[in-house]
């Protein structure tokens, strides 16, 4: 994680729906985890906020460098996420990739980048305009038994893939099975933050082996 | 899959006006014409816009035998209105089995809810050179369609995408020849109730070298910032903190 004095966690939050209270309990384990370690928690519930979908304009791009120019909280996306030190992304794995509530938001974040093409490591990418990390912590539930599936597979490809746009930042990936209980889920969220250098590792582990 | 006698061609691209995806499909859709296949086509964004829309997007689906979605590749995957399409699908089909539309089924043929699927493929455009980049968007694609009951029929990949950047294809000739190739193989397959050649998805990935892209790719963002750019193109407006 990045040695900065600010460290500030842009939360994603991808719910569709309260269909499933396995992300309810994700989203305040992340909250109160993150709280915990000492980190400002940037809360962002997508399905409250009124945001058209990104029209490909590439006006982030060539015409107001940094910033979306629609006139709804569309513009919030770029901003809130040059400030994040860590994009938490949580989502229903949906497909093998994210709710439409969440890539309703990432697709609005293209300002991040730079347009330009660049070879970075084995293919191509768009540089990172800011010099502060980002990296990225994903959470997506699965129904249960379905965690070793072929939809979690994809999933765990495509925050691979999007980690490489987001170089040089950590990328960790957690995929939780729908039903889990409240220990559970907190005792996974804290092992995830440890793995993203959030928190400690100690304690976290120290609780898993108590676990089935 | 049958050989489709309805394909209905999606549009994912959010963008207004000409876009790759769309020059992709018009130009499918005119070889699908050629071999006697009727088309309908339909842009998401339009569909996902209201309940009304919707609607006609869902029975369409319903109504079709061969579904295909070309889009562009954001953030590795499908774009945000084109997921919500998928999903608004994917539950109308779980709650209404498969071949509910019963001019589909034939006379003393398979039962309702037990006709043939609707075959889906899917066709995704990137800027990047690499048409390896839109794997695992493929792939999300496959989960949808057996999310959806839909019979997967295949995908194909195109990297450079910006090289055809809403031009029709047979204006910009031989610089898309290998796409048009591609798209001509897999129009034959899918009148003729096959799905994407392995020959197409080579030929579709087949592109200029990577430099090339980058360059033409580079050299026309600097030209548009120069026309349009209220800003260096390399500006940060929010590296400091907020006041």
């Amino acid at each position: 994680m990045n040695a900065k004095e600010t460290r500030a966690a842009l939360l994603f939050d991808g719910r569709n729906d309260d269909a499933d209270p396995t992300l309810a309990l994700l989203d305040d384990a992340l909250v109160d985890g993150l709280n915990e370690a000492g980190w400002a928690v940037d809360d962002w519930r997508l399905r409250d906020v009124k945001m058209a979908w990104c029209s490909g304009c590439f006006d982030c791009w060539v015409t107001t460098p940094g910033v979306c120019t629609y006139k709804d909280p569309s513009r919030e996306a770029d901003e809130r996420a040059a400030r994040a030190d860590l994009f938490v992304l949580l989502t229903p794995v949906t497909f093998g990739g994210y709710s439409a509530e969440l890539k309703k938001a990432l697709d609005h974040c293209n300002g991040i980048h730079l347009p330009y093409l660049k070879k970075l490591g084995a293919d191509t990418h768009h540089p990172p305009r800011y010099h502060r990390v980002h990296d990225l912590l994903a959470i997506g539930t699965v129904p249960a038994g379905e965690a070793a599936g072929a939809e979690a597979e994809t999933f765990r490809r495509l925050v691979a893939r999007n980690i490489l746009n987001l170089q040089p930042g950590r990328q960790v990936t957690g995929v939780v099975e729908s039903g889990c209980s409240e220990l559970e889920v907190r005792t996974r969220v804290a092992a995830l933050l440890a793995d993203a250098g959030v928190r400690p590792a100690g304690p976290t582990h120290a609780l898993q082996e108590v676990l089935p | 899959m049958k050989a489709p006698g309805r394909v209905l061609l999606l549009n994912g691209s959010p963008r207004p006006g000409a876009s790759t995806s769309e020059s992709l499909l018009t130009y499918l859709d005119e070889e699908l014409e050629k071999l006697g296949v009727s088309t309908q086509a339909l842009k998401l964004t339009k569909a996902v816009r209201s309940e009304e829309r919707t609607a006609e997007l869902l029975a369409a689906i319903d109504g079709s035998d061969l579904v295909v979605l070309a889009f562009p590749l954001y953030w590795d995957s499908l774009p945000g209105h084109v997921v919500r399409a998928c999903e608004l699908i994917a539950r109308h089909r779980a709650a209404s089995p498969a071949g509910a539309a019963p001019d589909r089924v034939a006379p003393g043929g398979p039962a309702p809810g037990a006709a043939a699927r609707p075959g889906f493929a899917a066709i995704v455009q990137g800027g990047f050179p690499e048409a390896e980049q839109n794997a695992v968007a493929l792939e999300i694609c496959r989960h949808f369609a057996a999310a959806a009951d839909l019979e997967w029929a295949g995908g194909l990949a195109l990297g450079g995408g910006g090289m055809i950047d809403g031009a029709p294809l047979r204006k910009l000739g031989g610089r898309v020849k290998t796409a048009m190739q591609a798209l001509d193989q897999t129009a034959a397959a899918f009148a003729a109730g096959r799905p994407v050649p392995d020959e197409a998805v080579r030929l579709m990935a087949k592109n200029p070298p990577a430099i090339v892209i980058r360059f033409g790719a580079n050299s026309h963002f600097r030209s548009q910032h120069k026309k349009q750019g209220k800003a260096p193109l390399d500006a940060r407006p929010f590296a400091s903190p907020p006041p």
